[in-house]
């Protein structure tokens, strides 16, 4: 008999089901653009906590909603941000300044030394910006010292090691072979950094397809692949759709009333986005397909 | 302050784009109004050949006759104009293919040019006030041939004696600091800053700040009453140069046609 190849295609609760309290578990995407969202939201349903996130370099709101979720301890990122909507995420700013998240703060340079120290197995790599700064000070794993060979002052980055990464992208086949339309952001450097990697997918597409274009495919062989069309919203997904300014506005009007000590309005949105659909596809429902199907980006 | 025939925005969009030589590379920020003018006008004036980077792409808009802004960096519709794809992890493998110059905000902002985005420190540890947070500055700010502090306000809760953290060291405690951290490779510190009021640089024996020059209209009694320390002030203290009547229309009409630059 000839051996056959294996799908590694799941649905959203068999990815899900992946996730432990306590991981180290990345988020892909980059500022107000392509994080896996079906996920996001996932982990906030299933109550999972104490999860040590890695954002982008520049993160987006998806981590906010992490934090005010209670499911994020910690950040790795350089800034949690809805950039010309929000400059610093309500939750973030509120958990920062009372020392309930920790930060690893870092400039977007060092969180890329300490994903490509993981990705090749270091304990660290060397980074020079940041020297001088006061991010050693803030963050105990960045250490100055001095280079063996000539002496000059650097900062060692601790590796940045995850047990699961999370990206969405334009398409992906059922052997975990994923490409990005566009730049993919740092995306790479998370799947290179993690044990494991689990791909959504605006679209599942044939094998052959991927061939076609084979030097697309931005992530090869991921371990795991779910279809989740229009799963970056309310983000934009390149190639696909816009932000959802209006629905991002609902969400930082309830994220900065619970920043002034009132819970209704993101209780509310939890409610309604989050905790009562019970997946991907009733959550786009709740949507409505009228709303997304104005995201439209060449319009 | 006197009626002027063009904004502060404009101004300074002017001053960036003098500071810009054909041929550098140039990154342009999605939520910066004024520094991304300036590099456009450079690139329609004198800068045929610069590189730029604007958002995740790389291009040359010199045939483009309007440059629409958009709102987020990420936006693929630039990818229209992209004569390369920019994988963003890419940059920090060799930052100086990206960008020759490089513009540095701070929510403080001190006597010798170190920037904090930080966040405002509490007393026994922690933060008052969360910033933003460093993002690529302290990496860009150390490549670049050219860096510049620009910051859109200029008060003595910003321009302060020393920042309570440092995201991008400028010259430290001043003096020889930057060389003696090694940090003078690509650049000596920061270029200028560039604020409402007037540039001011580090053109003194201890790198402290210095105005350079003041903007139309504004009096050095005005920029000292903003600075929370003493300036330092050379004997001649020209004028920021004025747009000239091309330039602001380059700005009005190819550049900033919904006049984000008129408000900044």
């Amino acid at each position: 008999m000839t051996p056959r190849r294996s799908s590694v295609r799941l649905d959203e609760e068999a990815a899900l089901d992946l996730v432990r309290d306590g991981m180290t578990v990345a988020i892909g995407g980059f500022n107000t653009a392509a994080h896996p969202m079906a996920i996001v939201r996932g982990l906030v349903r299933r109550g999972v906590r104490g999860l040590r996130v890695v954002g982008g370099t520049i993160a987006g709101l998806e981590l906010d909603l992490l934090i005010g979720a209670g499911v994020a301890d910690e950040v790795v990122t350089s800034s949690v941000t809805g950039e010309a909507l929000a400059s610093v995420g309500p939750f973030f700013r509120n958990a920062a300044e009372a020392g309930a998240v920790r930060v690893w703060e870092s400039d977007e340079g060092i969180l890329y030394a300490g994903l490509r120290a993981a990705g090749q197995g270091l304990p660290s790599l060397p980074w020079k910006a940041g020297v001088g700064s006061s991010l050693p000070e803030l963050n105990p794993d960045l250490r100055p010292y001095e280079d063996p060979i000539t002496g000059e002052q650097l900062l060692a980055v601790a590796a940045i090691e995850v047990d699961i990464a999370f990206i969405h992208l334009s398409r992906a086949d059922v052997y975990g072979l994923g490409q990005h339309t566009g730049s993919g952001f740092g995306d790479r450097m998370l799947h290179r950094a993690a044990k494991r990697t689990v791909l959504t997918a605006e679209k599942i597409v044939p094998n052959e397809q991927i061939r076609a274009r084979a030097i697309e495919t931005s992530i090869p062989y991921a371990d795991g692949v779910v279809a989740a069309p229009w799963g970056a919203h309310p983000f934009s997904s390149p190639g696909h759709y816009l932000v959802d300014e209006q629905h991002l506005a609902e969400y930082l009007a309830a994220a900065n009333a619970a920043r002034k000590g009132d819970d209704g309005p993101f209780d509310a949105y939890l409610q309604r986005y989050v905790l009562g659909p019970s997946s991907h596809v009733e959550y786009l429902e709740q949507i409505g397909i009228g709303r997304l199907l104005a995201l439209e980006e060449w319009g | 302050m006197t009626e002027r025939p063009y904004s502060n925005g404009e101004l300074l969009a002017c001053y960036f784009a003098s500071q810009i030589v054909n041929g550098d590379r140039v990154f342009v920020g999605a939520n910066l109004p004024v520094p991304r003018a300036g590099n456009l006008l450079a690139h329609l004036t004198h800068g045929p050949d610069i590189k730029v980077s604007i958002g995740m792409v790389s291009t040359n808009l010199l045939h483009e006759p309007q440059l629409e802004p958009f709102k987020f960096s990420t936006d693929h519709r630039m990818s229209r104009w992209a004569e390369a794809i920019v994988i963003h992890n890419d940059i920090f493998d060799a930052p100086r293919k990206i960008s020759d110059l490089f513009f540095v905000g701070g929510i403080q902002i001190d006597r010798f040019g170190n920037t904090n985005l930080i966040g405002l420190r509490r007393e026994g540890g922690g933060l008052t006030l969360r910033g933003p947070g460093t993002l690529g500055t302290a990496s860009m700010a150390y490549y670049a041939k050219r860096y510049y502090v620009y910051s859109p306000t200029h008060d003595p809760r910003v321009f302060v004696e020393r920042c309570d953290y440092i995201s991008v060291f400028g010259h430290g405690d001043g003096g020889d600091h930057r060389a003696r951290l090694g940090l003078d490779r690509f650049n000596a510190g920061p270029a200028a800053v560039v604020t409402p009021l007037a540039i001011l640089d580090f053109a003194t024996p201890d790198h402290r700040m210095r105005i350079q020059s003041l903007h139309p209209g504004v009096e050095l009694e005005d920029v000292q009453a903003s600075t929370g320390f003493e300036l330092a002030v050379p004997d001649e203290l020209p004028l920021t140069p004025e747009p000239t009547s091309e330039q602001l229309r380059l700005l009005r009409e190819r550049i900033d046609r919904d006049g984000l630059l008129r408000k900044a």
